[in-house]
């Protein structure tokens, strides 16, 4: 989902220069990934190897809901917040928090879908605003979603599903009656509704990417034919 | 004999859809003095699916809504009006929604305070509570509701008949969530009484009852200031009820009692759920109050510089 509202999120060009720099986030976290992998051999422990750039770069990504707040770019405030919030709780609240999920490939999974997808939108918003966009570059961005979207989420409710159990024994972020604030939670519910709440929020998403691949794709199409 | 009377010609309106500009309807021999309710109610003839509290009629496809007391022969129309049209989607009164979303609250609570089966553990089933304090919050939160409703039955003056269908689903969700989150910890089993005892109690206590009162006499000040079935607007000033001697310093005093009155429950009770639907529902009634504070302020010149919206000086 926090792949899906991804490129949902951003549908405009351009967005300044602020945007084409945090692709390099991106691409340092897949040459991490790609250096980790080659040097050990195994992709087992490679979480570790872009942990700290993934966590800083992802949560600085906060900053784009303020860029949309302000308005220096013309994305929905509320796709993004979603995206960068869905995306930061599943880095810190699910992955960082229970150590156990760290070795998981589902892990693995949604990183990766999340890295080619931030690498090619922050390529697509970089040529746009130089005003050269290859078509290779707005198909990518509007067709490798397809795969993208499902693998991103297939990691994510993999990872949070794998975390269920430690969540339960550790008791973690949870509290119970009776306390001073007559107040309860309950982390490992509180997870299950966010699974549960896939359901109805990723189809929308992807079927929106959809819409707007037909709308942009073709539109260009027709474009190509009265040159 | 008759003289043919030029200002009293019979007009004729077409209405035309506000997106496809299609023509919907054609009137003729319509009065010149015909208000547009009463037009709205002829288009209802043709279009009976479209009642007039659905209509949107308006003289410009994108402009404003004209009122239903607006008079055919002052618009600045010829002897053939063409107004367009918008549907507004389904409506409910507002009063249906004001009863629906405060009997909820009202009922739900119940169901926790009598610890109803299936709520909490069997051996709780219908047992009370030995906290006194959670008898008094029963009593408090079921005051408030019944105010509640009683004043939408016999004290509030609606300026607008309905509201969209959708807005009830919206609203009964808010209040009867929040009642259920809140009554569910409140009556439950394991409750912990107020840390400092029988004092806080009684200080929230008087807190709660003070902007009680003081959220009625607003509500009845507001009413005083608009006479039955109008729809004028007037500054609110304060009365001889030193209640109302908010007003001084604030637009929507009604929403700051409303306020005070959930922070008496919320310390009253030590609850966290009710401090958070308290600061969820101070949010909202700051946007409102902003919204009004901004609308007298452009209705009326001379309103008093020194009222802010909702928190005196402050917001």
């Amino acid at each position: 989902m926090a792949a899906a509202a991804a490129t949902a999120a951003a549908k405009g060009n351009g967005g300044g220069g602020g945007r084409a720099g945090a692709g390099d986030a991106w691409l340092v976290i897949a040459v991490g990934l790609v250096r980790a992998y080659l040097a050990k051999g195994s992709y087992h422990s490679l979480y570790y190897s872009i942990e700290k750039p993934l966590k800083f770069f992802q949560t600085g990504a906060l900053l784009e809901i303020l860029h949309c707040a302000i308005g220096i770019v013309p994305s929905s405030v509320v796709l993004t917040s979603f995206q960068v919030m869905s995306r930061v709780f599943l880095i810190w609240a699910v992955t960082h928090s229970v150590k156990e999920v760290q070795s998981e490939d589902s892990v693995l999974l949604f990183v990766i879908a999340w890295t080619i997808t931030e690498i090619i939108r922050y390529s697509f918003y970089t040529f746009s605003l130089l005003n050269h966009l290859p078509y290779l570059i707005k198909w990518a961005r509007y067709t490798l979603f397809i795969v993208l979207y499902p693998m991103g989420v297939s990691g994510e409710l993999l990872t949070i599903y794998a975390a269920l159990p430690f969540v339960r024994q550790a008791g973690l972020y949870s509290i119970s009656l009776p306390n001073k604030y007559n107040f309860s939670f309950d982390y490992h519910a509180f997870l299950i509704l966010i699974m549960i709440s896939y359901i109805p929020i990723f189809p929308q998403l992807y079927f929106h990417m959809i819409h707007q691949r037909r709308k942009i794709l073709s539109h260009t199409e027709e474009h190509k034919k009265f040159e | 004999s008759k003289h043919p009377d030029p200002l009293h010609t019979l007009r004729e309106v077409e209405i035309l859809d506000a997106k496809t500009r299609e023509k919907l309807c054609f009137l003729d021999k319509v009065e010149p003095h015909a208000t547009i309710a009463e037009i709205k109610n002829l288009f209802t003839k043709t279009h009976p699916q479209w009642y007039p509290a659905r209509q949107s009629l308006r003289l410009d496809p994108k402009g404003k809504s004209l009122k239903d007391e607006d008079v055919l022969q002052k618009l600045p129309v010829g002897t053939t009006a063409t107004l367009y049209f918008r549907d507004l989607g389904a409506q409910i009164s507002w009063v249906t929604v004001f009863l629906t979303e405060y009997a909820g609250p009202l009922f739900i609570y119940l169901l926790f305070y009598f610890r109803v089966p299936f709520i909490y553990g069997h051996k709780y089933d219908f047992t009370s509570s030995r906290h006194t304090v959670v008898h008094l919050a029963c009593i408090c939160h079921s005051f408030h509701y019944v105010k509640r409703l009683l004043e939408t039955l016999f004290v509030h003056r609606f300026s607008h008949g309905t509201m969209p269908l959708r807005n009830i689903f919206k609203n009964c969700t808010y209040y009867w969530g929040f009642a259920a989150w809140m009554a569910y910890y409140i009556n439950h089993p394991l409750y912990t009484p107020p840390t400092y005892g029988a004092q806080q109690v009684k200080l929230a206590l008087a807190i709660f009852v003070i902007c009680q009162l003081g959220n009625f006499s607003i509500h009845m000040a507001l009413r005083d200031l608009r006479p039955a079935g109008s729809k004028t607007r007037k500054i609110p000033y304060p009365t001889k009820n030193p209640f109302t001697w908010l007003f001084l310093l604030v637009s929507c005093p009604n929403y700051t009692y409303e306020v005070g009155s959930w922070i008496g429950f919320a310390i009253m009770t030590q609850c966290l759920p009710v401090a958070l639907f308290s600061l969820v529902g101070f949010t909202q009634m700051t946007i409102w109050a902003k919204g009004k504070h901004r609308s007298y302020l452009k209705e009326f010149r001379d309103y008093p510089p020194l009222r802010m919206p909702i928190i005196p000086f402050l917001l």
